[in-house]
């Protein structure tokens, strides 16, 4: 660079500029490459968990294993070794001091190995999450594309509820829903399913406001754009512009935000479990046994809650920096067009 | 089935399209924009027109309120505009959407922005094929390809499959005449069709546009600010001013024969390549009326070197000259009057007393 200072007069040097964009791809590469390895990871665990040689129940801390066999939903939980290349999750490895530091992650006060549990919970964390942002999406996109495109009536209604909801504290809306649509008179046959639908349905109302109005925003853009004016020019109707020509234009956009979407509902699920208004037990979700674990930090006793803690921070992460790189993806390709 | 066969002849006769005193109104915070004011012609079958007039003149909400692409909200439309016997105005949207793409279509100034960004070429151009004649898929790819090569896309086999951004402009502009004319229309509007393109690219497709016009005997309604994109290539050329039409004329007639003031300052605003270089463009002095309070009598009268007192307060009448029943135009004292070449002397005398008194200076 102070060769070419020196060299007064002579031409810039053209190739110093398209260098550094060329850097910074390469960066984001290697962010991205680590970022979908940890979220392919958790995906496979999380689909996965019941194959892979996690092991569901850790009896270190019983002298003979035959004393804690324990049952969830009636089956008798096999203690099980993981092969030795499963490293990660040997309960019998004793890793620091204290009762429960056993196995890379440890284990909780029951003896179930952390790191198998965090697995485990992502499977519940992960379908709240996507369910959610699902339905979010869904609806959200529906929504917005009404009120953008047709606008009068429709626009006015929708405008005025998604204004409601935002301005409601988006926790005490999601706590009001959790209570409200958690019937009392529930058994445990129907356990599972009955404690995650009101979850569900919260996250996707909280999530229904702010995609609506990025739809409807995007939505008013491109209605104004010429080629859909020049479909409607070659007969179009309504219902086929929204579809074909408007929506396919959204969607990148959508893409990307319901990524950022979708962390910040595994972010809220953390908190209505800290709330103690997430799933029952025994069903872990990350926001549950960070929240359960807590108690014992005082003491000392932080894996409990901390290993959970890293594992959902590592995959919020992950889709954050992947929601980040297929916006700024999806931006540049706007440029180019 | 006989009704039906005699609905077509009846429209087979007479002019195409007949706009009578159409008015399109918005309504804004600022008042109500007459951009289109009360505006009357009417084009034959396969004959091409040009609309011509400046920035704000009316000639892009004139082609739309005539196609009914206007959004309904806060319009307000009246007056008739009648085509192939039909009664556009009051015509519901359902109907509208059969008849655009079949009977009109139209092509847009920016090929950047009239093509959707993510759907491939081939399906655009098939989407009217398949929507409004009910093609299959692979009928409405071979028909697309057909129309390809007929706007003269080189290799138009592989354009099929390229996205619109993989195109350049001259040939996106070329791809949407090819969307346009998928459906066979009668009559087509071009607004601005050339604006955004480079000169050389410009003629290009101008020259297709006629040749394509030609081949299909479809009526070409050509808005543009520039009378040289008109100038050999319509029938006819209508010219805008503050949303009324202030001249029409057969194309030929119009350049001999111009009377209105405003056709004159447009024909001399167009730079002459006889001219020594550093010659000061001719302009239009002043800006193109308000149409929210437009001027009390002729609208141009504020921008106009021979506007009178009369051109103050009354509004010139669209009257047709002595010598050609075809050439109207809407002026009190026009081109070649005695007020007119009055005037013109007068004002030639200033401007030599100015010269004279700079150089005593």
């Amino acid at each position: 660079m102070t060769m070419v200072v020196a060299d007064v007069g002579a031409p810039a040097p053209i190739e110093t500029v398209p260098a550094r964009p060329q850097r910074r791809r390469r960066r984001g590469r290697i962010t991205l490459w680590l970022a979908a390895a940890w979220l392919g990871f958790v995906a496979v665990s999380a689909i996965g968990a019941n194959f892979l040689p996690y092991i569901k129940h850790s009896c270190s801390q019983y002298s003979n294993p035959k004393q804690c066999s324990t049952h969830i939903k009636g089956d008798l939980l096999k203690i099980e070794k993981p092969p030795a290349w499963a490293w990660f999750s040997n309960p019998e490895k004793q890793i620091g001091k204290g009762p429960e530091r056993t196995g890379w992650f440890g284990t909780d006060r029951n003896g179930y190995d952390l790191f198998s549990r965090s697995m485990f919970g992502a499977r519940n964390s992960l379908l709240i999450g996507a369910l959610s942002i699902t339905f979010g999406l869904v609806l959200g996109t529906i929504l917005g594309m009404i009120s953008g495109y047709y606008r009068g009536w429709a626009d006015r209604i929708i405008e005025v509820v998604t204004n409601i909801l935002l301005a409601f504290p988006a926790l005490l809306l999601a706590i009001f829903i959790v209570t409200f649509s958690d019937k009392p008179n529930s058994t445990s046959s129907a356990g599972d399913t009955r404690s995650i639908t009101p979850i569900i349905i919260a996250l996707s109302i909280l999530a229904v406001p702010p995609l609506t109005r990025l739809v409807r925003a995007n939505t008013i853009m491109y209605a104004q754009r010429e080629f859909v004016i020049a479909a409607r020019s070659i007969g179009a109707r309504n219902r086929r512009i929204l579809v074909r020509e408007i929506l396919p234009n959204i969607v990148p956009t959508l893409l990307s935000f319901a990524l950022t979407g979708l962390a910040l509902l595994l972010v809220a699920e953390g908190a209505l479990a800290a709330l103690g208004l997430s799933v029952e037990a025994p069903l872990p979700t990350w926001g549950r046994m960070i929240s359960s674990g807590q108690e014992r930090l005082r003491s000392g006793i932080w894996w409990p809650s901390l290993m959970p803690a890293m594992v959902m921070f590592l995959t919020i992460l992950a889709i954050n920096l992947l929601g980040d790189i297929l916006a700024e993806r999806f931006n540049t390709r706007e440029v180019i067009a | 089935m006989s009704s039906q066969l005699q609905v077509e002849l009846r429209g087979r006769e007479g002019p195409l399209l007949e706009v009578t005193d159409l008015h399109t109104h918005f309504k804004t915070a600022r008042g109500l924009v007459r951009s289109v004011d009360g505006v009357s012609f009417t084009l034959d079958r396969g004959a091409a027109l040009g609309i011509v007039g400046e920035s704000g003149s009316g000639k892009t909400v004139l082609s739309r309120s005539i196609m009914g692409l206007l959004p309904k909200r806060d319009t307000v439309k009246s007056g008739s505009v009648v085509f192939e016997g039909q009664e556009l105005i009051d015509m519901s949207l359902r109907q509208r959407q059969r008849i655009w793409g079949k009977e009109m279509s139209m092509i847009f100034q920016d090929p950047m922005t009239s093509l959707n960004p993510v759907m491939r070429v081939g399906k655009q151009i098939g989407e009217g094929l398949r929507m409004h004649l009910g093609m299959s898929k692979a009928d409405a790819r071979a028909t697309a390809l057909k129309l390809l090569q007929d706007v003269r896309i080189p290799s138009p086999d592989r354009r099929l499959d390229q996205y619109s951004f993989e195109l350049s402009g001259g040939m996106r502009q070329r791809v949407m005449i090819a969307l346009a004319m998928s459906c066979g229309p009668t009559l087509m509007f071009a607004d601005e069709p050339t604006t955004a393109l480079d000169v050389t690219v410009q003629a290009q497709i101008l020259d297709l546009l006629d040749e394509q016009r030609r081949e299909r005997n479809m009526s070409l309604i050509l808005v543009t600010h520039d009378l040289g994109v008109v100038a050999g290539r319509t029938d006819e050329i209508a010219v805008m001013y503050g949303g009324k039409l202030v001249e029409k004329a057969p194309t030929a007639e119009l350049f001999a024969n111009m009377k209105m003031p405003y056709t004159e300052a447009l024909l001399n605003s167009i730079p002459k390549l006889a001219d020594p270089s550093h010659t000061r463009l001719n302009v239009i002095p002043g800006r193109p009326p308000d149409l929210v309070n437009p001027p009390k009598g002729c609208r141009f009268a504020p921008r106009c070197p021979y506007a009178r007192e009369r051109c103050q307060e009354e509004e010139p009448p669209l009257i047709p000259t002595a010598e050609d029943p075809g050439h109207v135009y809407a002026c009190w004292y026009p081109v070649g009057s005695p007020e007119y070449h009055e005037t013109r002397a007068r004002r030639q005398a200033e401007a030599a007393t100015l010269t004279e008194a700079e150089v005593a200076a």
